[in-house]
């Protein structure tokens, strides 16, 4: 796909406003509520191979709402050649759901025919970025859209890495004329950890190239913070997005939460608390909270269907 | 091997074993807050911490049978030795059971324990996977009407064959119910879904062979012959035990074994 053709197709998506990740423990409320001014973002993955209740609760919320596919496990850092069963699979899910638009991380899942299932860091150099331009380029022709991509979360920085991540992410974008996805909660936790300033990075985004934003809460462990996605998203944070929503001239808007997950009123709650700096509220900063001890797992992705599935046990056939 | 190449392999070695490569720190800066040691380290415990929850998730029968402190143990040692290859957390488990079996802790001197701790792994999976697996959801199903020699099982239908009771001892495990270990008894178990419920239907020696040859293709005219002549069974028996006054027919029918297919040639096996 050519770069003006995907900067056409991006010129074009729409803009969502407000959006939940779809998740299991949602399921019930959102399907049997009045529908709501509200978009859905579902993990692809999740979805993907689907041939039971994920896959039909899917389609029934498609139905109702505007839907995104968001990826994991595209890998398009990875020195392994790409997936192509992974992404036919996707392209089929695609054909089947109509999202607005088909997301993923700039990271790499995995090497040498493993997968990680985290999202790793990629050495920002100009060798990675060759690389990740020439399989974007791939993606978009196979997918027949351009590709939204975002800023991962981050604990380490490579030694080797020459670029900054918003000049990386800037390059790629108009090498390849795929979208962006701003994560403020992941720029938030990669710049404390790296001690650096998160306003600058914001400085530096092409926020232009923005189609979508994410929202997450994040734990402050006080050496050092984890994107746990498991709790309300802190001042911090919705500072930044005050300030990158203005910027980005009003990208849709997306809360993730993957882990001790509220009810669906109070995840919506969390959620429209994002209209008073939409319109310009400045943040109050709220008592910092820093948790001693816990797991602290970054959560890229919630694992969808043991919770989500039921069975009986007859006595006798 | 590119510049990049290398570096996605070191960390990924890494992140499987944290001690096979103690210089792999040096592939990071060490500014921040975090450090290249600590920034590390946060990956390989996320590593381990996240798979081990999904695997827990998968595997929550097993993981009450050995406890959570060994099941982690065991789930470690796993992914060491089997790295996760697919895109999708739902094939985790896949080769958990094989890997128990040819790592199996008593070695040479076999313990009942390890064989039910190997049968609950095969089942749980079984269950696990039908629980997404492709269906007939949306389609029509076989009806008490459907003559016999159009019934064909569904696609969301499995069978499994045990030394233990390890059906039994799953569900009480997911109604919250603490059991303790079985004795061995040979358990055969049908698993269907329908209205994506995963039902779990504990089978005799001769209703296994019966499903089984219907799996592998026979009619249902067949696969009576087939237990007929496996156990021994009068052929009138034999059909009274699938369409009798307490035969199987009507409730297999309702709990979604079955469609219905125009009947056509079949193999008899």
């Amino acid at each position: 796909m050519p770069v003006a053709a995907a900067d056409g197709k991006l010129a074009g998506l729409p803009r969502l406003g407000l959006g939940l990740g779809l998740r299991n423990v949602h399921f019930d409320a959102i399907l049997s509520g009045e529908p709501q001014d509200l978009w859905f973002e579902a993990i692809s993955e999740n979805f993907m191979d689907s041939g039971g209740r994920p896959r039909a609760i899917l389609h029934a919320v498609a139905e109702r709402y505007p839907v995104v596919l968001h990826g994991v496990s595209l890998s398009i850092g990875s020195t392994d050649p790409l997936d192509r069963a992974y992404l036919a699979s996707l392209k089929r899910l695609a054909q089947d759901i109509r999202p607005a638009w088909v997301s993923d991380h700039l990271c790499w899942t995995g090497v040498n025919g493993h997968n990680s299932h985290d999202l790793l860091p990629m050495p920002l150099t100009e060798e990675s970025l060759a690389h990740v331009a020439a399989r974007v380029r791939q993606v978009q022709e196979l997918l027949e859209r351009p590709l939204i991509l975002e800023n991962p979360s981050s604990y380490v920085r490579f030694a080797q890495s020459t670029l900054s991540e918003p000049d990386f992410l800037r390059a790629l974008a108009e090498e390849t004329g795929c979208g962006l996805l701003l994560d403020v909660n992941n720029v938030y936790v990669s710049c404390f950890n790296a001690g650096s300033d998160p306003i600058a990075y914001l400085d530096a985004f092409p926020c232009e190239r923005v189609v979508q934003m994410h929202l997450a809460g994040h734990q402050d462990f006080g050496t050092h913070v984890i994107d746990t996605h498991d709790r309300p998203v802190r001042a911090e944070v919705w500072e930044l997005f005050r300030i990158a929503w203005a910027r980005t001239g009003g990208a849709a808007t997306l809360l993730e939460w993957d882990d001790h997950i509220p009810g669906f009123d109070d995840c919506l709650a969390e959620l429209r608390k994002a209209e008073r700096y939409m319109a310009g509220d400045t943040v109050s900063s709220g008592a910092a909270e820093c948790v001693r001890g816990g797991d602290g797992v970054s959560n890229p992705v919630g694992f969808l269907i043991p919770r989500a599935m039921a069975s009986v046990m007859e006595d006798a056939a | 091997m590119s510049v990049l190449a290398d570096m996605q392999s070191r960390m990924h070695a890494a992140l499987i074993d944290p001690h096979a490569d103690p210089a792999a720190q040096a592939l990071f800066a060490h500014d921040g807050r975090l450090g290249a040691a600590g920034g590390l380290a946060i990956y390989q415990r996320g590593y381990f911490l996240r798979i081990a929850a999904c695997m827990r998730e998968q595997f929550p029968a097993l993981c009450h049978a050995l406890g959570r402190a060994l099941f982690d143990d065991f789930v470690a040692d796993y992914i060491r030795d089997c790295p996760p290859e697919r895109h999708t957390l739902y094939d985790l488990g896949r080769r958990f059971a094989d890997w128990m079996e040819a790592r199996r802790p008593d070695g040479d001197a076999p313990e009942a324990w390890v064989d039910f701790m190997i049968d609950l792994a095969r089942f749980e999976y079984a269950a696990f996977t039908m629980f997404d697996a492709e269906g007939n959801e949306g389609n029509v199903f076989a009806t008490s009407d459907t003559a016999d020699s159009a019934l064909r099982l569904q696609p969301a239908f499995a069978l499994g064959r045990y030394r233990f009771p390890v059906a039994s001892y799953y569900h009480a495990v997911r109604r919250g119910e603490a059991p303790l270990l079985p004795a061995p008894e040979p358990c055969h178990v049908a698993l269907v879904r329908r209205d994506y419920i995963t039902r779990t239907v504990p089978l005799s020696a001769p209703h296994y062979t019966f499903l089984a040859a219907m799996l592998a293709g026979s009619d249902v005219d067949a696969a009576l012959a087939r237990i007929s002549a496996r156990f021994g069974i009068d052929p009138m028996m034999a059909r009274d035990m699938w369409c009798g006054a307490a035969g199987s027919r009507e409730r297999w029918i309702e709990w979604g074994l079955f469609v219905a297919v125009d009947a056509g040639p079949v193999k008899d096996i």
